[in-house]
């Protein structure tokens, strides 16, 4: 059976290459999407941080103490930043460990929000009002790209899947009727350029659900692994059918 | 693409702008602030904007400069408010929080607009990377199955020539799928 399976797949040498490559790309697929995972979270919880922060900032306490409040309420990823660099902050200076805290979130609204926090407070502003008014803010910022996500998913996927699944299995069983091996006609050619076809087809509709999504970068891993399962598609409902 | 980029940060850069300003801090330092980086394109404009004021040009010249090259009109309000600040002294706080609640309502339309765009996106790749293939595999699989059927056809061009076709013709389908794929990015809107 899997020498059988090999003697098909001799006639393609680009899918040889591409198993191997398909292989090693799906490992270096994994690091983004472990990376977005910690970085949506910390984004998802920079509304209720502040917003916390802010009740404590009313309550009457400083920046400072508020922000270990904070610290000791939250037992997440944010929590244990802000705990650490408040750690820090006995060292160094309050700016310096916050900047720190900004860098190791390795998060651009992080950043953000930590930059106008130290600025804000540079100028003494009304320190209550400026974080209710960023945590509303970006409460209705990540709500919205949490929406973006829930909505374009399916389309996301119900395009990999009808171009990548169900496409070639159609034209597979098309050929695959129409000209069976055993009717003696050559269609080696035209398997090969449909085989081919379809890879690339299914690369562009990887890459094309990525973007849809706002992480084409990170998708682009995984294109040589859904271009190889579209040819397998092909190539093994071809030979299945005829 | 300018656009585009222009309108990702320029939210963020605007919320930035009217915090600063609340808490008392000059518009000469909020464009420093700004330009130090996070907000892409509005930054690196910024930094060039302090760099020719280093070189002794006035603020209001770079501004009115910066003006013309901005493309999106969210940015370029902005850009004007900030110009007649430094120009009249106009209350600058209040037109900063106008201009970011129209700039979040307009946001928050174009995202509905994507969604509802990109809604029929599969079917449309779907159509036209199965009716392709199907009419080119038939034209593919034509010589073998018509070939005896010269005296009612005429006479086929041969195999090599019909496996040229469909090369060509499966090629330009993966350019209009990609073509058909491209709104997915130049619709985005930043979010």
């Amino acid at each position: 059976m899997i020498l059988d399976f090999l003697e098909i797949l001799n006639d393609y040498p680009a899918v040889l290459l591409l198993i191997i490559i398909a292989i090693a790309t799906m490992g270096g697929g994994i690091p983004p999407i472990l990376e977005r995972r910690r970085r949506r979270g910390l984004e998802n919880a920079i509304s209720e941080v502040l917003e916390l922060l802010s009740d404590n900032i009313g309550a009457g306490e400083g920046i400072q103490q508020g922000l270990a409040r904070v610290a000791e309420v939250r037992n997440d990823l944010f929590g244990k930043l802000i705990g650490d660099a408040m750690q820090a902050s006995k060292a160094t200076s309050f700016n310096a460990a916050m900047a720190e805290m900004a860098v190791k979130s390795r998060s651009k609204q992080v950043q953000r929000v930590v930059n106008l926090i130290l600025t804000s407070l540079e100028g003494d502003a009304p320190m209550q009002d400026v974080l209710f008014n960023m945590s509303q803010e970006y409460s209705r910022l990540n709500k919205l790209m949490n929406k973006r996500d829930t909505e374009l998913q399916s389309s996301a996927f119900l395009i990999i899947f009808f171009v990548g699944l169900m496409l070639p299995a159609i034209i597979a069983f098309m050929i695959g009727i129409f000209a069976p091996k055993s009717s003696g006609m050559v269609v080696d050619d035209l398997n090969t350029i449909m085989a081919y076809f379809f890879g690339a087809a299914t690369g562009i509709s990887v890459l094309i659900s990525g973007r849809m999504l706002g992480r084409m970068m990170s998708w682009f891993w995984y294109v040589p692994s859904f271009a190889l399962l579209s040819m397998l598609v092909y190539i093994l409902g071809f030979n299945l059918i005829s | 693409m300018r656009e585009q980029e222009e309108s990702r940060d320029l939210l963020y850069a605007i919320r930035a702008l009217e915090i600063m300003m609340s808490s008392g801090v000059g518009l000469e330092a909020a464009i420093l602030s700004i330009a130090g980086g996070g907000y892409g394109i509005i930054s690196e404009d910024f930094q060039k904007m302090i760099k020719q004021q280093k070189k002794g040009k006035k603020l209001e010249i770079v501004l009115r400069d910066l003006m013309k090259k901005a493309s999106s009109k969210g940015y370029k309000k902005l850009l004007t408010t900030m110009y007649n600040n430094v120009k009249s002294n106009t209350d600058v706080l209040k037109t900063l929080q106008m201009q970011a609640e129209a700039e979040e309502e307009e946001r928050n339309e174009k995202m509905k607009k994507y969604i509802e765009d990109l809604g029929g996106l599969p079917e449309s790749l779907l159509s036209i990377g199965m009716i392709s293939p199907i009419l080119l595999g038939l034209v593919g699989l034509a010589p073998q199955l018509m070939g005896d059927a010269g005296a009612i056809m005429g006479t086929l061009p041969s195999n090599s020539t019909m496996m040229n076709m469909v090369r060509v013709g499966l090629g330009i389908t993966l350019l209009g799928m990609a073509f058909i794929g491209m709104k997915a990015h130049t619709k985005d809107p930043g979010v």
